[in-house]
């Protein structure tokens, strides 16, 4: 059953990428959605089997690679921790190809988008079935592959091009180091099976190797390298600068691989080595550290973004960010748990997104818009239910939003984990939780409230989206109201430990998970007032008196500036690395390739062998006595040879 | 007396004759029929061969079946009836329906799995000759076509000259060695291998090296490839290029490997010069070729080198090299040619390589197609045609024959250029004209299946790698 | 291979003597007999009676055909001599192999009878 959750993306990639055209719009978007509504059917049996059921499996498909000591095979591993990204995967992709349905109506190369997405849903299904480093890796390139064509799919835009390179060649720094990661693995454990690796973790503990021409801990050395990999994947500060950036592409790409699935990646990927990063403490302290670090500054930046998108995006950032700090002090539950809410209501609010940008005529600067939520009253307040879940809105102890159960649980276990990291976490988390509150309702007020700010040809376009985008919005707002307040006990609750099973691993006195139940309740409540403290922040500022916006901006025009900005990352790459290695790559090419190595190597060496070419075929004379003779006299060559080095 | 051991082989002789005899009987032009049943006999052949037995002697030990001969004659046949199918549409156009092209191609197919099967000198030329003959006849199949019978007449009396160099070097090794058995050869070379073995056997050796290296079209023994690609009708070139090539490499390999495996160091040299000299050669006379069916069979003389090269160590990691090698060379060729089948233009054929042009744009799938096969014979990661030379390069190294494998990575670069110039022909190059038709399903799911094949074998190479390494081990066994 | 080349020289030696023969043969008839030559003593021998022509002239392809079948046919036939000497010590299995092998002939012979190869116009 797994095979077919896994595989019949693919089929639908390869119907609808190569036949598209025989098929048409139609048949190829019937043949997409009907596989993965499908697949998702079956991923949501496997779940109820797998993780409810406890009954974890691997299913051998075949042997992938035989060289040497290297063996790797196509199996697909599916316990909790897959179940679960089973679930997210195949139900938020099954919504986004419905929703694209409706979205990607006019395009002009329906197909193709299918075709990616639903190749993009293999690969991501790939990666979390893994059950070997080399088969995550493919996944893993695959992903990365889907998003870089996904972000150029509109090839005819410059931005859109310039978008998905910059998301390739961002994510080629993280992959570098997932595959030297891997490397390590192979070169340390001499196997790249993960029950294999974990089994033999505990005896490498102490395994020390030159690195850099550093003696260093082997283990803490390959999980860093792994965990540069997840970095980059899931746009970790210093390696986030393509994810805003990637919203050129199509709004449920975005929701899809930007928001939900590929982007956690490497969350999964962390949460899925917990047995190896348990007994790397450093590696595990760089993670959290990171994890903290994103979380505030991409929420920093997100309140002087005025892209609808890419006030999400760097939402994304940020949310992601609480992940691994959760994963970072031993929470791998927890962040799994923030990675399964997270997905719904993060797809629930780009789609939603999408939607006011069909409405406003692909409009997405929140400065031209305002004053809608009459004309779209089911987006709008779909939109308000994304954004508590995203606030972590919810009454303890009766009801709250997704958000609420999950970003809760993390902070309680950063506080609860008592290191200075975990505080340091902490407190970097309340803060980014006032923050994201503030731009959550700052994007809000703005786009749908107020005095509209479009002109009138917009706004006399305004209108609902149809029932083929809406239909899926409601299910994931369903997702983003009741995935909390459900998975609790699963994740992080009671349940907890017979959920997991085997799949995670956590070192007893790690268990922060089991003390975050325990914290003071100023812990517990801290995150939900900062929330309605930043609520109320962005109602003063935007509804209640608008001019004070300005007025703070003319004030702190210096911070304004490095926030919009986005801290000047971008510019300082572009001076750091892009424009010495632009500079050394034109050395390299005029001085040392055109007048050195051409010169004297493909230059020459190429008028070499057209002369040589020349003498060769002149040999083909075309008279047979030529050809007889040529023979009798390799034969006599060769006996003689022959002759002569035997007498000899 | 006949047991199942060769019933692959009797049933395709007796239904080659009762084929012939069912055409000649036959009103109107039986070609496309008797095509097909061809075709037919072919693969229940393949299927008797796959699942038959899999290991014995027959004829008193004159026939041999082990998994080595099961693998190539599987190949074989598999060559073999795609190439006919490949061959209908053309025969058609071109005036050549005659109901014989398929018969001789069926005969010249069970010479060959006489020739896989040899185990003695007297079998090994019984099936080289059943083979010849029939490919002299099909190579001269256009006889009002003056270069169709000269590439006829060419191929039959340089190969009678081979088939002489053979037959001389065999008696050779009969003179010196007692028995024409294979198996009484290797036990004759045991029992004196203390001494020096003497110039006489090694003077076979080289003879009967020679006789094979003609038929693989190894350089020096080569010079009647160009002109015989060129001047054959294509649909003969391709089966030329496909079939009788891994039939002669087995029977190379299996003289080499099964009797003489004791004198490894003495023929190990002759393989490396004529690998070397072919891989150079295949390489750089390519380059000014402006036919396609000529450049093809440059490349297939430069392939025949990297097969050659797996060979050498007379390992049995090398020999599972060549078999990979032939097995995703049979693909590649079989496509190529699908391609070059369909380029005509105003109801002629052509065969330039210019007349490829703005292929990208007026047949954007067959360019898809022919550029994965350019790219996978110019050995382009992860194509198939990257992993069969990686192997056999590998096999090359491990035995220690560095300058070997070197050389075969320059001159796979040198090739690289020509197979990648027909590709920037097809994709950046104005379009002259377009082609007449479209392909008709045959050759375009021939073409498809192959490009497919060479596409995603590296995700399905386990098996294929499992079978070849099976069937080298069994050689090496017997 | 000093050996190997004596084993050889008989060879040598009668190569040796039928050059020195014949060369003594055609030397001597130059050197002694009378050279007179005319046009009669130079023109080719044919049965006695003069040549209608010249022998350098095209045949008809069916007088190959018919000779390259004939040549065929005869060279299988020669096989049966010895096969039909010996079939008292081959037994059944030599019996039957011949007995294919003229099945294939026959074949051929059927599939160039149909073809009209026998037939000359």
């Amino acid at each position: 059953m797994e095979v077919a959750v896994v595989f019949l993306p693919l089929i639908g990639a390869l119907v609808a990428g190569l036949f598209g055209r025989q098929i048409g719009d139609k048949g190829a978007v019937f043949v997409t959605c009907g596989l993965m509504l499908l697949s998702m059917v079956l991923a949501i049996i496997v779940f109820f089997d797998v993780a409810i059921g406890g009954n974890p499996r691997t299913t051998e498909l075949f042997t992938w690679i035989d060289s040497g000591t290297l063996e790797a095979s196509w199996a697909l591993r599916v316990d909790s921790l897959t179940a679960v990204m089973l679930i997210v995967v195949t139900v938020v992709s099954a919504l986004v190809h419905v929703y694209s349905v409706g979205y990607m109506h006019h395009d002009t190369s329906v197909p193709r988008f299918m075709a990616y997405l639903s190749l993009f849903t293999f690969s991501m299904l790939m990666l979390v079935t893994a059950d070997n480093f080399v088969q995550m890796f493919f996944g893993w390139e695959g992903v990365g592959l889907c998003s870089y064509l996904l972000i150029g799919f509109w090839y005819d835009r410059p931005t859109a091009n310039a978008a998905a390179i910059k998301a390739f060649v961002v994510n080629r720094v993280g992959d570098f180091g997932f595959a030297l990661g891997i490397m390590a693995v192979f070169f340390v454990f001499g196997s790249v099976e993960f029950d294999t690796v974990f089994a033999a973790t505990p005896g490498q503990v102490d395994t020390v190797i030159e690195f850099l021409g550093m003696r260093v801990n082997a283990l803490e050395v390959i999980c860093i390298l792994l965990f540069i990999g997840a970095m980059g994947k899931s746009a970790q500060v210093p390696l986030h600068t393509w994810l805003p950036d990637a919203m050129e592409g199509p709004t449920p790409v975005s929701a899809l691989i930007h928001a939900a699935t590929m982007v956690t990646a490497g969350v999964f990927m962390v949460c899925r080595l917990s047995p190896m990063f348990e007994f790397a403490p450093t590696a595990l302290t760089i993670v959290t550290v990171v994890g903290g670090v994103t979380a505030i500054f991409a929420a920093t930046v997100a309140i002087c973004q005025n892209d609808i998108k890419r006030v999400i995006a760097y939402s994304t950032c940020s949310q992601l960010g609480y992940m691994f700090f959760a994963a970072g002090v031993s929470a791998y539950g927890a962040a799994m748990f923030h990675l399964f809410t997270h997905a719904f209501f993060k797809a629930l609010l780009f789609l939603c997104a999408g939607s006011v940008i069909h409405a406003m005529s692909d409009e997405q600067d929140m400065r031209r818009m305002g004053g809608i939520w009459r004309m779209i009253p089911l987006t709008y307040g779909l939109m308000w239910i994304g954004n508590l879940a995203l606030a972590g809105i919810g009454i303890p102890g009766v009801f709250g939003f997704a958000g609420f159960y999950s970003k809760d649980i993390i902070l309680e276990s950063a506080w609860a984990a008592h290191s200075g990291v975990g505080q340091f976490a902490f407190w970097m988390g309340i803060a980014a939780a006032l923050l994201t509150a503030f731009y959550s309702w700052r994007l809000l007020l703005l786009t749908f409230h107020g005095a509209p700010r479009a002109d009138e040809k917009v706004m006399a376009h305004v209108h609902e989206s149809p029932k083929v985008m809406t239909v899926p919005l409601m299910v994931l707002a369903a997702g983003a109201l009741f995935a909390g307040i459900l998975g609790y006990p699963y994740f992080v609750g009671s349940q907890m430990e017979a959920f997991w099973g085997g799949s995670i691993f956590v070192l007893p006195e790690n268990n922060v998970i089991e003390a975050a139940h325990h914290v003071p309740t100023w812990v517990v409540l801290a995150p939900l007032v900062v929330g309605l403290i930043g609520i109320a922040f962005a109602y003063l500022l935007y509804m209640a008196r608008p001019d004070l916006p300005g007025r703070i901006v003319a004030h702190a025009r210096g911070l304004y500036l490095f926030l919009y900005n986005k801290w000047y990352f971008d510019e300082l790459y572009d001076r750091i690395f892009v424009r010495p290695a632009q500079m050394l790559g034109y050395g390299l090419w005029k001085g040392g390739d055109g007048a050195i190595i051409d010169g004297f190597g493909p230059d020459g060496v190429a008028s070499a062998s057209r002369g040589l070419a020349r003498r060769f075929s002149r040999l083909q004379t075309g008279y047979v006595y030529h050809y007889a003779f040529a023979m009798m006299v390799g034969v006599v060559i060769l006996v003689s040879w022959y002759v002569w080095a035997q007498g000899g | 007396m006949l047991d199942t051991l060769a019933f692959p082989e009797v049933f395709l002789a007796i239904a080659g004759m009762a084929i012939l005899i069912y055409g000649v009987f036959r009103s109107g032009n039986p070609t496309r029929p008797v095509s097909w049943l061809v075709v037919l006999a072919l693969v229940v052949a393949l299927l008797a061969v796959w699942f038959g037995p899999e290991q014995g002697q027959a004829f008193g030990g004159m026939f041999v079946l082990d998994g080595f001969a099961v693998f190539l004659k599987i190949l074989v046949l598999l060559g073999s009836s795609l190439a006919i199918i490949l061959s209908l549409d053309y025969v058609d156009r071109e005036n050549m329906a005659r109901f014989e092209f398929p018969v001789l191609l069926l005969f010249a197919t069970l010479g060959m799995l006489v020739m896989l099967s040899a185990n003695d000198l007297i079998s090994l030329y019984v099936g080289f000759e059943l083979q010849s003959l029939a490919l002299y006849v099909v190579a001269a199949f256009r006889r009002d076509n003056i270069r169709s019978t000269e590439a006829g007449l060419k191929y039959f009396v340089l190969g009678a000259l081979s088939s002489g160099i053979l037959l001389y070097g065999a008696s050779m090794i009969y003179g010196f060695a007692g028995t024409t058995n294979f198996d009484g050869i290797a036990t004759a070379l045991i029992g004196n291998r203390v001494e020096q073995p003497s110039i006489g056997l090694i003077v076979g050796i080289v003879f009967l090296s020679a006789g094979l290296a003609f038929k693989v079209s190894a350089v020096p023994f080569h010079m009647w490839t160009p002109d015989v690609y060129e001047g054959a009708p294509t649909p003969v070139t391709a089966f030329f290029a496909v079939a009788p090539k891994i039939a002669a490499i087995g029977l190379f390999v299996r003289v080499l490997v099964d009797p003489f495996l004791g004198l490894v160091d003495q023929w190990q040299q002759i393989i490396i010069f004529i690998s070397i000299a072919s891989m150079v050669l295949g390489g750089f006379a390519a380059i000014n070729q402006a036919n396609i069916k000529r450049l093809m069979a440059y490349s297939s003389i430069s392939n025949i080198g990297y097969a050659l090269v797996g060979l050498a160590p007379g390992t049995e990691a090398g020999v599972r090299g060549v078999l990979l090698y032939m097995t995703i060379y049979l693909f590649m060729t079989l496509g190529t040619f699908a391609v070059i089948l369909c380029m005509r233009q105003k109801g002629r054929m052509v065969e330039g390589i210019d007349d490829l042009a703005g292929l990208s744009k007026t047949h954007p799938m067959m360019a898809a197609a022919m550029a994965i096969f350019m790219f996978s014979m110019a050995g382009i990661p992860p194509l198939a045609g990257f992993f069969g030379k990686l192997y056999v390069f590998l096999a090359a190294i491990e035995a220690g024959l560095y300058t070997l494998a070197v050389i075969g990575v320059v001159t796979s670069v040198v090739a690289a250029f020509y197979y990648l110039r027909i590709i920037k022909i097809m994709y950046f190059d104005e379009a002259t004209d377009s082609f007449d038709r479209p392909l008709g399903w045959e050759a375009s799911s021939i073409l498809g299946g192959s490009a497919l094949v060479i596409l995603l074998f590296f995700l399905f190479q386990a098996p294929l790698i499992d079978g070849a390494g099976a069937a080298a081990a069994s050689l090496f066994a017997g | 291979m000093e050996a190997l080349l004596l084993e050889y020289l008989p060879i040598l030696i009668f190569l040796g003597i039928a050059v020195g023969v014949a060369a003594a043969a055609i030397g001597a008839s130059l050197l002694l007999a009378r050279q007179n030559p005319d046009s009669e003593k130079l023109s080719p021998y044919e049965c006695g009676f003069e040549a209608f022509d010249d022998a350098r002239r095209k045949f008809d392809v069916r007088f190959y055909l018919v000779a390259i079948l004939f040549i065929i046919f005869d060279l299988e036939v020669a096989f049966l001599f010895p096969w039909a000497i010996s079939l008292g010590e081959i037994g059944a299995f030599g019996f039957w192999s011949m007995i294919g092998f003229l099945g294939i002939l026959t074949v051929g012979f059927i599939y160039e009878w149909k073809k009209g190869a026998l037939e000359w116009e």
